[in-house]
Formats: C-alpha cells, structure tokens, sequence
C-alpha cells in the first residue's frame, strides 16, 4: 500500500490519544500548518478518537482505532474510523457532562464534518485546511487487522513529515513508559535515523513503523524493507558522537518474512528499555 | 486548588474527577486553574463541569482561573460556550478572592 499520508492504527484505550494527538501535531506542523490551526486538530483528532473509545466497543475489549491523514492543496483531511457495531450508549454508571460536548466541538472547528456507518464500524471525516473550500475525497485505506490493535501500527511516505510525526509518537511513548530523559533523547535518536534513512530501502517508499510498549520499554518494528534494507538501516544508522543503534537500544534484530508474491521483505526490530 | 499543567484528556479524566470530588468532601471553596494547560478535551470540561453543579449543590465556592492568553483552553471555551456558564477569572488572585467570599450562588 503506498500511502500519500499518514495512517495509524492504535487499540481503542485511553492512554493512546496523546499519542494520536502528538502524531497528527507533529504531521500538521510538518506540513505548514499555523499554531492555532494544529491546536483546532488537536481538539478534532482527541475529541473523535474518544467517541471510539467510549462508544465503539463493548466494555473490557480495546478493538482498533484507525487514523488516516491526507494532505491537499486546501489543508488536511482526517478519518478516524473503528470497527465497532455502530454507536454505544455510554455506560450507566459514567456520569459526565463532557461527552455530550464532543461532536458539536468537531463541528464547530472543522471546515466539513461528517460522520458515517453502521454494522461494520463509525468513520468521522473532517476537513480542516486554512480556506474553506475543500477538496479530494476518498482516500482508499485498507484497514488493518484487527488483531494488531495491541500495539500501534503506523504508515508514512518516505520523506520529510516522518521525522516529526516519529519524534512526537517515540516521544509520547518514552513518556507514558516512564523514561529518564536521557533515555528518552536516546529514544528520539532513533527515530530520527530511522527518518533519516535512505527512502530507496522502504518498500513503495513508505515507513512502516510498527510500536508497542508496557512498563518500562518500548518495541519499534521498522518495514517492509527491501532485501538487505534491514542490514543497512541498523550498520548505517549514524548516531552523533559514534553511537551505534545497538548500543543504545537493548535488543536489535533484522527479520526476514515471505510477503505475498513470493518477495521477502525485511523488518527491524528494536527494544529499548528504560 | 486545583492547579492543571500539560495535557489532559480522557486519560487523565478519571483522576481530576477524583481530585475535585476529594475537595468537595472536604466542603473548602474550589479553585481551579486551567492556565498552565497545554490542552485540555470535552472530558476534562465535563469533570469540571460536575463538580461546579456538585459544589453549587453543596454550597461550596468554585470559581475558575484561566489567565488572558491561555490560548488552547480559552479556544474550547468559546467555542462551546462554557465560559458563559464557569465562573472564569482573568487572574489565580481573583479566583481565590471569589472563592474567599463565598459561593455564586446563581
């Protein structure tokens, strides 16, 4: 899949929209736009992920939690979409004036708001942009197992708007796992020579960067990339003062999987540790 | 005094409902300061909004501070039109002289 933006999958939790929010900060500021545009996004992005987590799914079940950006000429087009069977009541015992607030805020701030589904899940969609004309429609995503809500699954065309969605997401995530800030600047460090890296060795020149993490660390999964991609992402890696990607994180391996075709592609897999 | 830094969501919800119902039973006038946050969601407004109809309930001053310029909160305030309906003071200082002199009533 060749993406022109970016897309995110999360498991539909809490603790996941500051993550959300930071990715598409870091994307919109990348992409021009002004401090009171990103913080009208962020409201966006925050209050439509939360319907997902509040309504979408049946107590206890954390299904996935889509995003997808698409940039135009005009500004920014978000989906958030999930997999639920349509809109939840919110729990009786949940007592709280806010839910009530959060499409009419969507539909206040955004250009084009729209919301659509039913059995097969909910898909807010929003234009923001600087004028208030919109344009482009459809932006054809896949969706992604469900299965793989546990962690954070993450694409973006190869180029410029990687490093500052990757900074903010690594950045969020080093935070929530309780990392010393030197820990965390390490973290970051990653992520920028990931960005950094040589596009030629995604495959159809988009990042894919899968992330998890739970108390204390953090597991990045970089690919698919091309054959030997692997081995040169960790060898090339060049970190300021000489450091090596394998000194700074705990475990880095290349993988090799057969994809559909009959191609192997290769993944990275690293794990940092508080 | 409830003093807000950072961002706060849905997330951090469940424990500033905890915070403000604590200083609720403790029937001491409220005072909560939203200008150091980063950004705040619908969430966060309801809590606060609960506990302002609780502490109204109860007799209890509850007055907001949000100081001019504290862009990201004064957005969704206007927006939604909360800020109409929270006592928001420009300053922490008259916040606190708010809430010293008892509660609104309304």
């Amino acid at each position: 899949m060749t993406v022109q933006g970016l897309n995110l999958t999360v498991a539909a939790r809490p603790e996941n929209l500051a993550v959300i929010r930071q990715a598409l900060a870091g994307y919109a500021d990348a992409v021009g736009f002004d401090s009171d545009a990103i913080a009208d996004l962020k409201t966006i992005v925050t209050e439509a992920c939360m319907n997902v987590v509040v309504h979408a799914y049946p107590d206890g079940t954390a299904g996935p939690l889509e995003v997808s950006v698409e940039p135009d000429e005009h500004g920014l087009e978000i989906s958030v979409r999930d997999q639920g069977s349509g809109f939840r009541p919110r729990p009786a015992d949940v007592e709280d004036s806010g839910l009530r607030l959060g499409l009419p805020l969507i539909a206040a701030l955004s250009d084009e708001f729209e919301i659509s589904g039913g059995g097969g899940g909910t898909e807010v969609r929003v234009k923001l942009g600087y004028s208030r004309n919109g344009a482009e429609e459809e932006s054809g995503d896949e969706r992604h197992d469900p299965e793989t809500a546990e962690g954070m699954v993450m694409s973006i065309a190869a180029g410029a708007f990687v490093r500052p969605v990757l900074a903010r997401v690594i950045g969020a995530l080093a935070a929530r796992a309780d990392f010393s800030v030197d820990r965390l600047s390490d973290t970051i460090l990653i992520g920028d020579a990931v960005s950094a890296h040589d596009a030629s060795d995604f495959r159809q020149g988009t990042v894919g960067i899968e992330l998890s993490d739970g108390m204390g660390w953090i597991g990045v999964r970089i690919g698919p990339l091309v054959e030997g991609g692997g081995e040169r992402i960790v060898d090339g890696l060049e970190l300021p003062g000489g450091t090596s990607l394998s000194k700074l994180a705990s475990d880095v391996t290349v993988k090799r999987e057969q994809m559909e075709g009959g191609d192997a592609a290769e993944y990275v897999v690293v794990r940092i540790d508080r | 005094m409830i003093t807000f830094s950072g961002e706060h969501d849905l997330n951090t919800a469940p424990d500033l409902r905890q915070k403000l119902a604590a200083e609720l039973e403790d029937g001491f006038a409220i005072v909560v300061d939203l200008s150091g946050a980063a950004f705040v969601d619908s969430s966060i407004l309801g809590a606060v909004l609960d506990a302002r109809r609780r502490a109204r309930e109860a007799g209890v001053a509850f007055e907001v501070a949000l100081n001019e310029g504290a862009q990201p909160v004064e957005r969704v305030l206007d927006v939604t039109g909360l800020r109409a309906s929270l006592p928001v003071h420009s300053t922490r200082g008259a916040a606190i002289e708010a809430a010293r002199s008892g509660p609104a009533g309304e």
